[in-house]
C-alpha cells in the first residue's frame, strides 16, 4: 500500500502526502468538500450577476437609414458621433440632441449615427473604427483623451472622413477642434469664487473626468486663479466623472468627514451639490457651477445661496455638425482650432441676475444646460433641440 | 484487397477522425459557425464592410481576447479571478510610464518586466486564495481594488506613452489585407504559451483540480502549487491584455474598463464550465469576437440603445442555455 502510493506520487511528480491514518484523512476530505461547496455556490451566484452586468456597453444609433440625395438634389451627407462618457448627464444628452437638431435643420444630412456609452479610450477607439466601417462622411467626437484616439482619427482622415473634436481638443493633425475655451471657463469661475470668499479660506475642488482634455484645460485655469490668490487653499479635490450620483456621494463624504470649507468650485455637476448642502443642513458657501437648468433656478430662488454660473454651451454638438458641413463643402476654417468664449453670470450683481433670469427654464430637467444655441453656429429653435429628433427619426 | 477499397478505407478513417474531432470540440465548432453567421449578418447590414472593418475589429478585441484567455485558465483550474481588469490597468500604466521617452530596446525590457509583474501579481492572488482559504471570488474581488489603487498611484490620469514598435506590431495587415496583425499576435502568443502548457503535467493537474478537487487531492496532485501557478498564468495573460491596451491607444489608462465582466461573459459563451475542469482557450477567443460583432451588428441595424443592451444579454443567456440543453441530452443518451 505504502509502496503503491509512493509509486503513484512519483508518477504525478509530487511530494508524498503528509497526512497518515484513516480518520484524519477522512476529516480533511470532509472539510475540503464543505469549503468547496460553499465556494462553488458563491461563484455561481456571482457569475450570474457578472454576466448580467457584462452586457452594459451600449452602442446606439439615431435615425433610420435615410437614403442619399433628397429635396432639391443637394448633396446629403452621413455623420457619425462618438461620445464616450457622461451617460445620464444632461449636458451630454443635450449635446447629442443639438447635433441631431442641427443635422435636420441644415437639410444636408441624411443620417446621424450616434455611439453613446461610458467607456475608456480603447473602447472609444473601437467606436470610431465602427463609424469608419460604416463609411460616414464626417465623424464628430467628444474625446476621452487628447492623444489616445489619434490612431483611429488618422485612419479616418486617411479614408477621407472629416473629423471634428467638440467640447475638448485632440492632437491628431488632421482633426478640427471646436470647443468652449475651457481654461478661461475655469479661470473666470475660480477668480469670482476666490473673490467671493474674501480672498482666503479653503475650497472644495470638484473636477470632471481625469484625463479628459477639457478637465485638463480647466485645471490649468483653476490653478492659474489659485496662484493669483495666495490666501486660498484646497480643502479637498474630488474627481466627479461628471456623474451627478458620484458627485453627491463625494460631497456627502467630505461633509461627514468634518472637512471645513468656505467655497465650492464644480466642473458643472452643481445643482445636486447645493441639494446635498441643504439636505445635510450645512451652511451655504459660495459655489460656482455651469449654466444648468437646476443650478440657475437655485441661484435665483434659494435664499442665502451665493453663486455664479459659467456658460458652457452643450450646443457645441450642433456647432460641430455645422463645422463638419462647412469642411465637407470645401469651406475650411482659418485655424483648425475654434474656441467659443464663456460668460459668467453671478447672482450677486444685477447684470448677472438679468442673464440668469433670461436663461432660466423650469421645464427642463435640472442637469440640462441652458446654453442650447450658439449664434452663427446653430440655426434650430429650442423646441427643435428638446424634441431630440435626427434626420429620418419618427 | 484492391487499391480502390484501400482508398475507401483511408477516406473512412479521415471521416471518422473528422467526426471524432467535431464530437470532441462540438462547442468550439458551433461557435465558429455562429461567428461565420454573424460575419454574414454584418456584411448584409453594411454591404461595404471590408478589410478596414476586420482590421478595426481585430485591434479592438485584442485586450479582451487576452483577458478571456486569462480568465479561462483560472476557471478551468476551479477558481475565478475578478481582478483581471485591475491587473490590466496596472500593467497598462506601468508600461506606459516606463516606455515614455525611452528607446526601443528599453521598451523590450519594459514588456518583459510587465509580464513578470503580471506573473507576480497573479501568484500573490493565488497564494492568498490558497493560504487564507477564503473563496476565490472574495479574495480576487478584494484584490481588484488593491491593484486598481496601485494603478492610480502610478498614474492618476491617462498618460505616458507606448514604444512605436509596440503600436506597429498590432496595427495594419500582414500579407493579405484581410489578415490583421493584431489577430496573428493574439493567436501566436496564446498558442506558444497554451499548447505546451496543455500537454504538460501541470496542464493535467490544472484540469484535475478544476474538475474534481477531491479526486485530484486523493491522486496526490499538488493542489496549492497548481492553483498558485494557474493564478500566476492568469496574471501573465492579464498583463498581456494591459500591454495591448497601451499599444492600441498609445497611452496608459489607470481606470479599468469592464474587462473583468467581459472576460467572464466570453468564457461562458466560449464553453468553459464555471464549475471548472472543462473548456479551452480557443472557444473564449472566438466568443470575444462574436460578442464584439453582436455589438457592431446591433449598431449597424440601428437598434435603440436601450434595446441593444437587453438584446446582448438575451443572446448570451440564450446561447449558453441552448448549449447546456444539448450537452445534457448527450449525457442522457
Amino acid at each position: 500500500m505504502t509502496e503503491r502510493r509512493a509509486a503513484r506520487n512519483r508518477a504525478m511528480m509530487v511530494r508524498p502526502a503528509t497526512h497518515v491514518g484513516h480518520r484524519g484523512r477522512r476529516k480533511e476530505e470532509w472539510q475540503f468538500m464543505k469549503r468547496l461547496k460553499m465556494a462553488r455556490g458563491l461563484a455561481a451566484v456571482a457569475a450570474m450577476a457578472i454576466i448580467a452586468g457584462a452586457c452594459s456597453a451600449t452602442p446606439g444609433s439615431s435615425g433610420s437609414a435615410g437614403g442619399a440625395g433628397g429635396a432639391g438634389g443637394a448633396t446629403k451627407y452621413t455623420i457619425g458621433f462618438s461620445n464616450a462618457g457622461g451617460v445620464g448627464n444632461g449636458w451630454r444628452e443635450a449635446m447629442l440632441c443639438s447635433a441631431k437638431a442641427q443635422a435636420v435643420k441644415s437639410g444636408n444630412v441624411s443620417k446621424v449615427t450616434i455611439i453613446h456609452r461610458d467607456t475608456d479610450a480603447p473602447g472609444q477607439l473601437s467606436d470610431i473604427r465602427t463609424l469608419i466601417a460604416q463609411n460616414v462622411n464626417a465623424i464628430i467626437i467628444n474625446p476621452s483623451g487628447p492623444d489616445a484616439l489619434n490612431p483611429a482619427i488618422a485612419e479616418a482622415t486617411a479614408a477621407g472622413i472629416t473629423v471634428i473634436a467638440v467640447d475638448a481638443s485632440v492632437t491628431a493633425p488632421g482633426a478640427y477642434n471646436l470647443s468652449n475655451d475651457q481654461e478661461q471657463y475655469a479661470y473666470l469661475g475660480a477668480s469670482w469664487l476666490f473673490k467671493a470668499m474674501g480672498g482666503k479660506g479653503a475650497v472644495v475642488y470638484m473636477r470632471g473626468i481625469a484625463g479628459h482634455p477639457a478637465d485638463t484645460d480647466r485645471d490649468k485655469g483653476f490653478q492659474r486663479a489659485l496662484a493669483e490668490n495666495k490666501g486660498i487653499t484646497i480643502a479637498n479635490t474630488a474627481v466627479t466623472k461628471w456623474d451627478p450620483v458620484t458627485a453627491t456621494r463625494q460631497i456627502n463624504d467630505i461633509m461627514s468627514a468634518g472637512t471645513k470649507f468656505d467655497g465650492i468650485w464644480t466642473s458643472g455637476v452643481d445643482s445636486n451639490i447645493v441639494d446635498a448642502l441643504k439636505g445635510a443642513n450645512h451652511a451655504y458657501v459660495p459655489i460656482v457651477g455651469a449654466d444648468n437648468a437646476g443650478f440657475v433656478t437655485q441661484l435665483l430662488n434659494e435664499p442665502g445661496l451665493k453663486g455664479a454660473a459659467v456658460t458652457n454651451p452643450a450646443s457645441i454638438g450642433g456647432a460641430g455638425v455645422t463645422l463638419a458641413l462647412q469642411v465637407l463643402s470645401g469651406k475650411k476654417p482659418a485655424s483648425n482650432t475654434v474656441h467659443v468664449t464663456p460668460e459668467l453670470w453671478s447672482n450677486e450683481d444685477d447684470a448677472g441676475k438679468a442673464k440668469l433670469k433670461a436663461a432660466a427654464d423650469a421645464t427642463l430637467p435640472p442637469t440640462w444646460p441652458l446654453g442650447l444655441t450658439i449664434q452663427d453656429w446653430t440655426t434650430y429653435s429650442k423646441p427643435e433641440l428638446i424634441a431630440c429628433k435626427g434626420p429620418g427619426d419618427a | 484487397m484492391t487499391a480502390s477499397s484501400a482508398a475507401l478505407g483511408s477516406r473512412r478513417t479521415v471521416v471518422t477522425t473528422a467526426l471524432a474531432f467535431v464530437r470532441r470540440n462540438g462547442w468550439t465548432v458551433a461557435l465558429v459557425g455562429l461567428l461565420v453567421a454573424f460575419l454574414a449578418i454584418t456584411k448584409l447590414l453594411q454591404p461595404n464592410y471590408g478589410p478596414a472593418g476586420i482590421q478595426g475589429l481585430a485591434i479592438s478585441i485584442l485586450p479582451i481576447g487576452f483577458a478571456a484567455v486569462a480568465q479561462a485558465i483560472v476557471v478551468i483550474a476551479g477558481g475565478i479571478d475578478l481582478s483581471v481588469g485591475s491587473i490590466m490597468a496596472l500593467a497598462s500604466v506601468t508600461s506606459a510610464v516606463l516606455m515614455l521617452n525611452n528607446d526601443d530596446l528599453f521598451g523590450v525590457g519594459v514588456v518583459i518586466f510587465v509580464l513578470l509583474l503580471g506573473l507576480a501579481v497573479g501568484a500573490i492572488n493565488g497564494a492568498l486564495v490558497v493560504v487564507t482559504k477564503v473563496p476565490d471570488i472574495v479574495v480576487t474581488l478584494a484584490m481588484s481594488f488593491v491593484w486598481a489603487g496601485a494603478a492610480l498611484l502610478i498614474l492618476n490620469t491617462p498618460g505616458g506613452g507606448a514604444a512605436p514598435w509596440l503600436m506597429a506590431i498590432i496595427s495594419g495587415p500582414l500579407g493579405s489585407p484581410w489578415l490583421p496583425k493584431a489577430l496573428i499576435v493574439l493567436a501566436v502568443i496564446v498558442a506558444v504559451v497554451w499548447i505546451p502548457l496543455r500537454r504538460s503535467t501541470f496542464g493535467l493537474a490544472m484540469y484535475a483540480i478544476g474538475s474534481s478537487p477531491l479526486a485530484a487531492l486523493r491522486s496526490g496532485v499538488p493542489m496549492a502549487r497548481s492553483k498558485i501557478v494557474a493564478y500566476a498564468l492568469t496574471g501573465f495573460f492579464s498583463a498581456l491584455g494591459g500591454l495591448a491596451l497601451t499599444a492600441t491607444g498609445g497611452v496608459g489608462a489607470p481606470v479599468p474598463g469592464s474587462y473583468t465582466l467581459q472576460s467572464v461573459a466570453a468564457i461562458v459563451l466560449g464553453g468553459v464550465s464555471l464549475a471548472g475542469g472543462r473548456g479551452g482557450v480557443v472557444g473564449p477567443i472566438i466568443a470575444v469576437i462574436i460578442l464584439a460583432l453582436v455589438r457592431t451588428d446591433l449598431f449597424f441595424a440601428g437598434v435603440d440603445p436601450n434595446w441593444s443592451t437587453a438584446v446582448q444579454g438575451a443572446i448570451l443567456i440564450g446561447v449558453v442555455t441552448f448549449g447546456s440543453l444539448v450537452a445534457m441530452r448527450k449525457v442522457r443518451a
